[in-house]
């Protein structure tokens, strides 16, 4: 059962610096915040899906394929209900609300994107000492790592569960979505219960190696900032600013908006 | 001039939340470059002691400790387990759970960093010591892609890297197939031979404690015997009591009244001759017609589950089974072995549908599985997990056992029968209202068996039904295994555990490279040593002793029934 995070592709946006990777992450972030209106979005929307293609990190993208409809799909209707606008398009619905919808929903995608190609292609590793030399505390930064880390354990421990009550005539494939949900819950206690004793059994190998041990750490991995790193930066930094400059400005907005 | 390595003195520990010690009024001196081995039945405390010994306890687990635990001048209450890890190395059973890097040369890094080492010095001793365990070539690969054998030795590196003067290894081979095991220890036997390094290993496997300097034994948390190796193993008698497998071979000695036992293969057999004993070609011949004729017997029945040229790839393309042939008859007992990742339990998951092939042809009762359907063929092919914690999720043993008949339908009068019925053929009658999460291991795995059983499978497949038990819940639960054949059952199960093969199963499928390499009885498989250690497997020491005989005998009783020239 193959439930790594990491995809191992080796694409040249693999070999970019982790500190390089976290900050084009926060910079979409930023950025995408500064707009209202769906279509000042599309270039960053656009930028992501530049991101995506060059990391070959789709994969990962159509495994969560379906949190990402139910995302998306509450989020257009959700956001209709927290703004107004002036012009009425049926029930609670109006097109200045509907394009705020819309543009929160690319905002959510844009971000789960960047965040899907950031661990598709960083080692957890890399991923923590990124952190580290970005200015996070060893133990903040690992403990994130660790958490991503569970993720294959749990998926993992999910699957063989889920084939052991149905060799023992649990119908987990047809039924309602209710029904369904209401089957699959007993599971989940088992899985905890592994996921626990894995986590003690994990906590244990850690201080049994010495984790913590010394207020300094070194570190065998290495990073080093190269000219694409240097290159991707300057995109970044160019796109933060500018999207801040065009919200200063007055752009990127929807008229008639009011939300709360 | 020795001096000692580790000092445990008067150490009595018992875990909170419970009422009785784990382990209790320990003495126990290991000197330095020695090489000891702690046996002992389930909940003899054999893990607890381990965790001492680097400070886990009584700084991870909270519980209540008296007594001191002194290791390399350190005594483990003053110094914290991140301490202790420059003296004292701790490998764990769970091969999975103690990896958390993404690839090899980064795990067997973390220890070192955290003690600070400059970066190339840790570049050297990663080399070194993959070097030392042989996973070299190996350096850039995620540890989850290495099969169980090489985890474990990746975890010995990783702990060697800090480069302690103690190692401890709790039950390091448990879940490995025979030559991983070998492989295990052979790099305990160069550890052994330094002498800088003390090392103490949990084992349950009786025949590769014969190189330990001494033994210790524990049971109830209580040390019951301290000896040399040699000395301690020829206690063939005080090991059954203890729930613990004796050597085979010992006990065949024993059996003939010899005063010193011989213990290893070779010695037997020098032990053998001298004794100028003989084998009845007659006799033996009528144990192979007994077989031949149960074998008759057997394959005139229908075959249960066909398979023809099975295929079957994981949607990531890695095949795993490729053209599987065999049939399996009704009322058989038969084991498949192979090596970690041969394709056995997969093998296995086709035969309730759980998997279903990507080529060739599977039949269940004459009917592929692809039309029946894993709900309908789970009803007639019972599967338990390995795990038992996969599967159990009620709060009462009741609940848990009725699951299945309830899914199914079953009226309740039905229902509670069905339990009663279930719960008595694992022998755990009258625990209906327990929590199975407070049972043992053993327990816990016969209330899954309970659970599968409840629904009157005709077929039942168990998935190493004997890991992580000790030897006498391992019996138990074959001798249940066995009456449930005899009361009608077709018994399918996987093991690591050579000697339940040789004593349990009639018919026995080698698999390797998801192909079947071998088949026959469990006799004519263990006659072939060479083409059994392709597949990473081993006889049990009993058996290759017979089989430089020229004979191939399951069991002592079995050489016992043949033997000419004996008093005894």
């Amino acid at each position: 059962m193959d439930a790594e995070l990491y995809l191992d592709n080796n694409t040249s946006y693999h070999r970019l610096d982790a500190r390089t990777k976290i900050l084009a992450f926060l910079a979409i972030f930023i950025g995408a915040l500064m707009f209202r209106n769906p279509v000042w979005m599309l270039p960053t929307a656009a930028l992501v899906l530049g991101q995506m293609l060059w990391a070959r990190s789709a994969k990962n993208l159509m495994r969560i394929r379906f949190v990402l409809l139910v995302m998306s799909v509450s989020s257009l209707v959700l956001w209709n209900f927290f703004s107004n606008g002036t012009t009425p398009l049926f029930w609670i619905f109006e097109v200045e609300s509907m394009y705020y919808a819309i543009n929160r929903t690319l905002f959510i995608l844009s971000v789960v994107t960047m965040g899907t190609i950031l661990i598709s292609t960083t080692r957890n590793e890399e991923l923590v000492m990124g952190m580290i030399k970005l200015g996070l505390p060893y133990r903040v930064g690992f403990a994130i790592s660790t958490s991503l880390r569970l993720v294959p354990t749990v998926a993992a421990s999910l699957t063989t569960i889920s084939q052991a009550q149905r060799s023992r005539g649990l119908d987990l494939d047809t039924g309602n979505i209710v029904q369904r949900i209401k089957k699959f819950l007993p599971l989940l206690v088992p899985v905890f219960i592994s996921s626990i004793r894995n986590t003690n059994i994990f906590g244990m190998a850690l201080e049994s190696r010495g984790f913590g041990a010394r207020s300094e750490r070194t570190s065998y991995l290495q990073m080093e900032m190269k000219r694409l790193d240097w290159i991707v930066l300057a995109v970044a930094l160019v796109y933060v600013v500018a999207s801040i400059g065009l919200n200063l400005a007055g752009y990127g907005r929807i008229v008639g908006l009011t939300n709360f | 001039m020795t001096e000692s390595a580790i000092a445990i003195a008067g150490l009595t520990y018992r875990y909170r939340g419970t009422k009785r010690n784990a382990i209790e009024a320990i003495d126990l001196e290991l000197q330095k470059g020695e090489f000891l081995v702690l046996m002992g039945p389930s909940e003899a405390g054999k893990s607890t002691l381990a965790t001492c010994i680097n400070g886990l306890i009584p700084h991870f687990h909270k519980g209540k400790l008296t007594g001191d635990v002194v290791v390399c001048d350190k005594n483990t209450r003053e110094h914290t387990v991140s301490q202790m890890a420059e003296d004292v190395g701790l490998v764990f059973q769970d091969f999975e759970a103690q990896l958390f890097s993404t690839n090899v040369e980064l795990e067997v890094a973390f220890g070192p960093e955290n003690f600070a080492v400059p970066r190339d010095d840790i570049a050297a001793r990663i080399d070194e010591n993959l070097t030392y365990v042989g996973l070299t070539s190996f350096r850039h690969r995620p540890p989850a892609t290495l099969s169980g054998g090489q985890k474990q030795k990746l975890a010995i590196a990783s702990v060697l890297a800090l480069q302690p003067k103690v190692l401890v290894m709790d039950e390091p081979t448990t879940d490995l197939d025979p030559i991983s095991k070998m492989g295990i220890y052979e790099i305990t036997g160069r550890l052994r031979q330094r002498s800088d390094l003390t090392l103490l290993v949990v084992e349950h496997d009786t025949e590769e404690v014969l190189e330990a300097n001494r033994i210790a034994l524990l049971k109830d948390g209580h040390l019951i015997k301290v000896g040399p190796a040699r000395e301690v193993l020829q206690e063939v008698d005080l090991f059954e009591s203890l729930g613990l497998m004796p050597l085979g071979i010992a006990r065949f000695f024993k059996a003939m009244g010899a005063e010193t036992l011989p213990l290893t293969p070779e010695e037997a057999v020098a032990a053998y001759q001298s004794a100028g004993w003989s084998i009845s070609g007659e006799r033996y011949e009528a144990i192979l017609e007994r077989e031949r004729q149960l074998e008759r017997d057997v394959s005139a029945r229908e075959p249960l589950i066909h398979c023809r040229d099975l295929e079957f790839s994981y949607p990531s393309g890695v095949k795993a089974l490729d053209g599987i042939t065999l049939d399996i008859f009704k009322g058989d007992i038969v084991a498949i072995v192979g090596q970690n990742g041969s394709g056995k339990t997969t093998l296995a998951k086709q035969f309730n549908g759980l998997l279903l092939p990507t080529g060739g042809e599977i039949t269940v009762h004459g009917k592929t599985t692809r039309e029946q359907g894993i709900f309908k063929l789970g009803q007639s092919v019972g599967y338990v997990f390995q795990n038992p914690d996969h599967q159990i999720f009620s709060e009462t043993v009741f609940d848990e056992v009725s699951f299945g008949p309830r899914l199914r339908g079953l009226p309740e009068p039905d229902v509670q029968a069905r339990v009663s019925e279930a719960l008595a053929a694992v022998g755990l009658e009258g625990t209906e209202q327990e929590d199975p999460f407070s049972l043992t291991k053993s327990g816990r795995q016969r209330v899954a068996v309970a659970a599968v059983l409840a629904v009157k499978p005709d077929v039942l497949i168990l998935d190493e039904p004997t890991t992580g038990l000790d030897y006498g819940e391992q019996r138990s639960m074959m001798e249940m295994v066995r009456q449930l054949n005899e009361s009608g059952s077709t018994i399918i199960f996987i093991t690591h555990h050579m000697w339940v093969v040789a004593e349990y199963a009639r018919k026995v499928f080698v698999i390797k490279d998801g192909r079947v390499l071998l088949e026959g009885t469990a006799r004519e498989v263990f006659a072939h040593e060479q083409e059994l250690s392709a597949a990473s497997l081993r006889p049990p020491h009993f058996i290759q002793f017979t089989n430089r005989l020229g004979k191939t005998m399951l069991q002592p009783a079995e050489l016992i029934e043949c033997l000419e020239g004996a008093t005894a």
